[in-house]
């Protein structure tokens, strides 16, 4: 590549960087219910897309921006226990088939309601920080895109924080390891599943939210919960750190590979990777390694 | 015994019906009549794998995409006739079909629905990228079927399309009657017990997965000679997820509950034709009713229904 500068090389590991961050955080918002009740939620894009929308919403009501912002995920959070209590929790212990097409129907029913509202129109929701690129020593950076990736990392240290100090996050972290044992040790887990639900609701709301200003609010925004699931799939599912490293993994591939190669095999990448994984190593790179019966 | 002889005079009723729609149905129900036979051919397909063999095919679609396009093509750009270009589909379905079963054959349940999900994007992605070939995202236009030279008539496709639906609906019965359909149950209740008793489950689920796959393939070639038209919308996930409410709402693992399905929820939309655009909405709505209030299905429900009832009269518990 001698085309590429390293400064190219750079711009483009910051836009990678930026897009990986998505992917991470929507990686994460699948890995931590999965974590808890080993179910996959395929309604999480939709839940990013209704995230966006909820922000859209409030802020047409005149909501100043760092009022909407808890606002949004406090309804997001809310949209996620409902969701679990309403569908989930009957089925939970139900076969997988059940669960994977359940969590589809779910997804389709938001896209569907939203795309009947809203029809396909685009809309962009003003970020206060939104604006010209700012020079970065020898590069220009979007402040959208810095924006996007400094929230993740904000995101990351606040969940390790949850897990660790918090006596839901330790709850959580126990019913994820042992069910029955923390049932035992007078862990409700209804609530923990709930909590799980309403937290990664919330955080596909983030992802919402941060995509809003640089792509524009569309139906179609919860499409990239495939990259998050090729992202969670490289890390290894129920992987938190795998989610994130997945993540940013997927996004300077993916750029790099646009650069060089050009649109089409940008696409195709992200599958590839998916179906190489899941063929050779399917508990991705930190998955605990599973007997095969 | 009486449910089962009314069982009998439902299903000999339906054929009736069927046989007799073009000499009262409007062109439009004729046409009406054919998608609900294609629905029928892929939703016995999809049972026999996902109902009968336990595995989830969220990529159902895009084997139909694969079937109507080779048949689309091959009557389009090469001139072959459509009674080649049918089974041509059917065969090119069934390699691709196994070509991605074979090595995803260790994987079930959300592995293969992630691997099968990304089977859905790649076809999809494909049909767009090669738009000089498929017409892409503007879709391919074809040139009415003709059998032999001899053109289709509309009630002679009808009559085509249901001669071939009842010899696949045949089929699909048979072939879960048979051993093989006997070793698709077993490696869906269980992989170990079922190579316990020299049934390999890696070869069972690639059998499956490319019968699904033929029949597939072979509604989709059908589709292409009804529809006259056909873009990558059709075949998208929603497309995939309607196949599979034909057998969750049918019933799992029943010839029977893949045409009541197929019926029932081709004919839905029909009933709800002022409310258009929530068709999306009601059929996942109607999906998610049936996983949450009745797994088991039409049929099933029906079944158990009869069994209690008998359970009753015989005063067993």
């Amino acid at each position: 590549m001698a085309l590429m500068t390293w400064r190219i090389a750079l711009q483009l590991a910051l836009s990678g960087l930026s897009v990986g961050s998505i992917y991470a955080i929507v990686a994460l918002s699948l890995a931590i219910p999965f974590k808890a009740s080993r179910v996959l939620n395929f309604a999480q894009g939709e839940l990013v897309t209704l995230g966006a929308y909820i922000g859209l919403v409030l802020t047409s009501y005149g909501l100043p921006y760092p009022a909407m912002v808890p606002a949004t995920l406090v309804i997001a959070a809310a949209f996620g226990i409902l969701i679990e209590r309403l569908f989930i929790r009957p089925i939970v212990a139900a076969p997988e088939f059940t669960l994977v097409i359940a969590t589809f129907a779910i997804g389709l029913i938001i896209r569907a309601l939203i795309r009947i509202h809203w029809q396909d129109n685009v809309f962009f929701l003003p970020a206060p920080y939104a604006g010209p690129a700012v020079p970065i020593g020898p590069l220009r950076a979007n402040p959208s895109y810095l924006v996007i990736i400094g929230s993740t990392a904000v995101l990351v240290a606040l969940l390790v924080l949850f897990f660790q100090r918090t006596r839901l996050g330790k709850a959580m972290r126990a019913v994820a390891f042992n069910e029955t044992a923390a049932r035992l040790m007078g862990i409700s887990v209804n609530r923990v599943f709930g909590s799980a639900w309403a937290l990664s609701a919330a955080i596909g709301a983030v992802a919402g939210l941060l995509l809003a200003p640089v792509v524009g609010i569309n139906p179609e925004l919860g499409h990239l919960i495939l990259k998050a699931l090729v992202a969670a799939v490289i890390g290894g599912f129920g992987s938190l750190g795998g989610a994130v490293f997945g993540g940013l993994l997927l996004g300077l591939l993916e750029t790099y590979a646009g650069a060089m190669f050009g649109a089409a095999l940008k696409e195709i990448i992200p599958f590839g990777i998916l179906i190489a994984f899941l063929l050779v190593r399917p508990q991705g790179l930190w998955g605990a390694t599973q007997v095969r019966v | 015994m009486t449910a089962i002889r009314l069982a009998h005079a439902a299903i000999a009723a339906a054929a009736l019906f069927a046989l007799a729609l073009p000499l009262f149905g409007s062109s439009y129900h004729v046409y009406l009549g054919e998608l609900i036979l294609i629905n029928i051919v892929a939703a016995v397909g999809l049972n026999l794998l996902t109902g009968n063999c336990g595995q989830i095919s969220l990529c159902h679609a895009s084997l139909m995409a694969i079937g109507a396009y080779t048949t689309a093509l091959l009557t389009t750009r090469a001139g072959v006739t459509y009674a080649a270009a049918l089974p041509a589909g059917i065969v090119v379905t069934t390699l691709l079909g196994a070509s991605l079963s074979y090595p995803a054959r260790r994987l079930s349940g959300l592995y293969l629905a992630l691997v099968t999900l990304g089977f859905l994007e790649v076809v999809s992605i494909a049909i767009e990228e090669f738009s000089d070939l498929t017409g892409g995202v503007r879709g391919l236009k074809l040139v009415k079927p003709e059998l032999a030279g001899w053109p289709f008539g509309t009630n002679t496709l009808y009559y085509f399309v249901l001669v071939v639906t009842a010899l696949a609906v045949c089929g699909g019965w048979n072939i879960q009657r048979s051993r093989y359909g006997r070793a698709f149950n077993a490696v869906r209740q269980s992989a170990i017990v079922a190579q316990a008793l020299a049934i390999p489950p890696g070869g069972i689920k690639l059998l499956a997965f490319s019968i699904a796959a033929a029949f597939a393939g072979l509604a989709g070639g059908l589709f292409t000679a009804v529809v006259g038209f056909i873009d990558p919308t059709e075949f998208d996930i929603s497309a995939s997820l309607r196949q599979i409410t034909f057998i969750v709402v049918g019933g799992l693992g029943s010839v029977v509950g893949s045409v009541v399905g197929a019926v029932v929820l081709t004919l839905l939309p029909e009933a709800l034709r002022g409310a258009k655009e929530y068709g999306d909405v009601v059929y996942s709505a109607i999906l998610l009713g049936a996983l949450v209030l009745a797994p088991k299905g039409i049929v099933g429900s029906l079944a158990s229904l009869h069994s209690r009832r008998r359970a009753a009269k015989d005063g067993l518990p």
